[in-house]
């Protein structure tokens, strides 16, 4: 039976504010959704570890395929939990846009099917990473369609987190006015009474990570999409892996720091007392945001050819990171709930343990991450172990609180003691089981990503095959519980017994003012014209001259074209009259053309297409001025989006082709 | 070493795990919270203090002890590595025991790796191998025996029976 309760809350919670319809329809799509995507990627988990215990036979194919989907399933789903528990707790406090959310979710779900196309029918079996040049060296595997799709799939889900970013970066400097302010940074300074609560500052530290790691996402999946259509493109080797790993390490990152904005305000409701803005808040999330961009290079320890100093900056970056995690989030959410009389309820307990799993996982990552020690742990088991310490007993389980949360609020009753004991008891040993298993075999050198275990170590297999099934059986009787209880929540609302929402006041989307963009003052004008002209008198016919003796010098020069159009576009669509009518005639469309516009200019730079233009000059002159008018296209998108947001977004959409001219060749 | 390691990380896990379970028991008390804060803000001052003095230790450890090749290599022996999807092929195959030897690692396709595991089983290290590039692995063989190489990238679907062999004689 479920436990019948007043309130599923703490009697001193702060005061609820989440009762508004679209609050609602953006925490139930993306919290179910989330859960379903868990545990359909959770079962292709289970069977690869039911094969490598020789429980289940699956080909050395199937074993890979699974092993790609799970990886990018697993991403996808925590993510779009954190997005949405973090969206939906910032909703009262900062104007966000439902349409955006909704948008996101479309391509997101439209990127999973793909993906799941690409490797179930394609054959697609890269792993997540889909290192350059693997996808393209199949053996036979996979065709290149199954590639196409696969890329084509993470562009996608890339922009659905995008959109993401970009409206919540958009929304906290709407309601704060200057980055600095909603970071934290003005009260730091003692310039700010009123500071933002942790949920935004930890929300905009995100939006700008996840940008900065979108960048650098975008550039390499679409440099791979451009070597599908011109197998004569080569990329570099060492640039392809910097790109691919500061892009997952950070997506990866974020989606833990995404779950941490949102139990800032989820915890408080069980604990009866608040979670406030602090200074070492704001200092831990500056420090995050500096080292969530800087610790990716641990990933290539042992490519002795990158430079040591990218080690050691990691080395630095990855230690230091855990500090903010133990001294400020994990340690002040322990500090609430000791003698608080926190109410035990299954969202409740599952947000409790999952900082168990987060910082777990943390230490273990900490080890891997000092050099000495990687050079032993490197791709073995222990990498896998660790980083499902803090992704399954951290987020997962994070990610089934907060659907719990949303449960039982909407019900007004907590799930059955008994099952939640039960059912989180399984998960506790099942889980932390599983993860023990790898650590052992990691410690003894197994290697990772092995369709068949090293002769002699199947015991730790089937050992960890078995506390899989007791952490998935856990997970279902907990998902049912969750099932039962959301059914008798939409039976008691429909008879009017049911905890009934009530409007909150939230704040009103706005489209920036006219005065609101980029470049607002003469002086900006004429600094955004300086830089262009610069580039077309002073860089560009040097870099003409050297484009006879190297490829690359050809996608710089393009990239410069691109730059010269994008501070046109900045310039046009910054002057008052333009802000007004791209405004009133293109509205929502500013988002879509800083998302396509460069896009489409890389897939433009892939070799095979412009080589053919080269010879005609009419043609060659089309093709530059198609890469002006993209770069114009993104200014004008970037103006639309404000001061701030439209600032930084024109920055990273310049940064894309540049950053593909520095690994492209080839052609 | 990696059992020590694992030990060690054991026994700060099975800590953290006493002190969630000591703060779970305390969760049901009704403490004032400013007494609480006002302890626990006096305690995190001490953590963040031992905190910010072993980072800086580990960190200082990490580049010291950091296994990156160093110098010309002129008095180590060479062992060149090619890497390609499901191989590894040495050059030379066979060295005497207590050879300093410089692994020269490099693929003709995908990105491999190379864990190199002592004749009595256990994992010496590893090195990635990447086309177009030469990594390179200082280490000196002492056990006379059989060292394994095992791929250390996920490299298709054969990865997992990418195998080299390097004898050390006695």
């Amino acid at each position: 039976m479920a436990t019948e309760a007043a309130t599923v809350f703490h009697p001193t919670a702060p005061a609820l504010a989440d009762a508004r319809s679209e609050q609602a329809l953006v925490g139930w799509l993306y919290g179910v959704t989330a859960v379903a995507v868990v545990g359909l990627m959770g079962l292709a988990g289970l069977a690869l570890r039911l094969s490598q215990a020789d429980i289940l036979q699956l080909s050395p194919g199937w074993f890979y395929r699974l092993m790609t989907l799970h990886g990018a399933g697993m991403l996808t789903g925590t993510l779009v939990a954190m997005m949405g528990a973090l969206w939906y707790v910032l909703r009262p406090t900062v104007p966000l846009r439902v349409e955006r959310m909704l948008t996101a979710w479309g391509a997101i779900a439209a990127g999973a099917a793909l993906v799941i196309l690409s490797t179930l029918a394609g054959g697609f079996a890269t792993g997540w990473t889909f290192l350059y040049p693997l996808p393209f060296l199949s053996v036979g595997a996979w065709d290149e369609w199954a590639t196409v799709l696969f890329l084509a799939g993470l562009l996608l889900v890339g922009v659905g987190f995008l959109l993401f970013c970009v409206d919540v970066l958009a929304a906290v400097v709407a309601k704060y006015v200057r980055l600095s302010r909603a970071l934290g940074i003005a009260y730091l300074r003692g310039r700010d009474d009123d500071p933002p609560p942790p949920a935004v500052i930890a929300g905009t530290v995100v939006a700008i990570d996840g940008l900065l790691a979108l960048t650098v996402g975008t550039t390499i999946v679409v440099a791979e999409l451009g070597r599908t259509f011109d197998s004569g493109v080569t990329l570099d080797a060492l640039w392809a892996k910097n790109l691919t790993y500061f892009f997952g390490h950070s997506l990866a990152n974020l989606i833990i720091y995404l779950a941490a904005g949102a139990i800032y305000v989820l915890l408080p409701r069980y604990a009866g007392r608040p979670w406030p803005t602090t200074k070492p808040i704001v200092v831990g999330w500056l420090a995050t945001l500096l080292f969530v961009a800087t610790a990716y290079s641990h990933h290539l320890y042992m490519d002795f050819v990158q430079p040591n100093w990218a080690g050691y900056v990691s080395l630095g970056a990855s230690v230091a990171a855990s500090i903010p995690v133990a001294v400020v989030t994990a340690y002040t959410g322990l500090m609430l709930v000791w003698g608080s009389s926190y109410r035990w309820t299954l969202a409740s307990t599952l947000l409790y343990l999952g900082f168990l799993g987060w910082l777990i996982g943390g230490v273990g990552a900490v080890i891997d991450s000092l050099i000495p020690l990687n050079f032993r742990f490197h791709n073995t088991l222990w990498v896998v172990a660790h980083f499902h310490t803090y992704m399954l007993m951290g987020v997962v389980v994070w990610a089934v609180a907060f659907v719990a949360f949303l449960v039982e609020r909407s019900g007004g009753r907590t799930a059955s003691q008994a099952r939640t004991w039960l059912g989180v008891g399984a998960m506790v040993v099942g889980g932390f089981g599983l993860v023990a298993m790898w650590y052992v075999s990691g410690a003894l050198g197994l290697p990772r990503r092995y369709a068949v275990q090293p002769v002699g170590t199947e015991g730790y297999s089937v050992a960890g095959a078995v506390f899989a099934l007791v952490f998935a059986a856990g997970f279902l009787l907990v998902v049912l519980e969750l099932g039962l209880l959301a059914r008798r929540a939409y039976r008691a609302r429909l008879t009017g017994a049911g905890a009934a929402d009530e409007e909150a006041e939230l704040p009103e989307p706005a489209d920036p003012g006219p005065g609101d963009v980029p470049l607002a003052t003469l002086p900006q004008v004429v600094v955004a014209l300086g830089l262009g002209a610069v580039a077309l008198v002073a860089l560009i016919p040097p870099i003409n001259d050297a484009v006879a003796d190297e490829v690359r010098w050809h996608h710089v020069q393009h990239a410069l074209v691109f730059v010269v159009g994008v501070l046109l576009g900045l310039v046009l669509g910054s002057a008052p009259d333009a802000a007004r009518r791209v405004g009133a005639h293109l509205p929502g469309v500013s988002l879509g053309l800083v998302v396509l516009a460069p896009a489409v200019l890389m897939l433009l730079m892939v070799p095979g297409v412009y080589g053919d233009l080269e010879d005609d000059g009419a043609l060659h002159l089309a093709y530059h001025l198609a890469v002006i008018a993209l770069g114009v296209l993104t200014g004008l998108g970037a103006a639309r989006l404000g001061r701030v947001t439209g600032r930084i977004v024109a920055l990273l959409a310049v940064a894309m082709p540049l950053l593909y001219a520095a690994g492209v060749t080839g052609g | 070493m990696q059992i020590g390691v694992l030990v060690s990380f054991a026994v700060l896990s099975a800590l953290l795990v006493v002190l969630f379970v000591v703060a779970a028991a305390a969760s049901g008390a009704e403490l004032p919270a400013d007494e609480v804060r006002a302890r626990g803000y006096w305690l995190r001052k001490r953590w963040l203090a031992l905190l910010a003095a072993a980072a800086p230790v580990l960190i200082g450890l990490g580049i010291l002890l950091a296994p990156f090749p160093s110098g010309s290599g002129a008095d180590r022996t060479e062992i060149s590595v090619v890497s390609g999807q499901f191989f590894f092929q040495l050059d030379p195959a066979t060295v005497p025991a207590g050879t300093r030897a410089r692994f020269v690692l490099t693929s003709r396709d995908v990105n491999h790796g190379m864990g190199l595991y002592g004749p009595d089983g256990v994992l010496k290290g590893s090195v990635q191998a990447m086309p177009g590039y030469e990594n390179r692995l200082d280490v000196t063989l002492e056990q006379p025996g059989t060292y394994r190489l095992l791929c250390f990238e996920y490299c298709g679907l054969g990865h997992h029976v990418m195998e080299g062999r390097l004898e050390v004689t006695g």
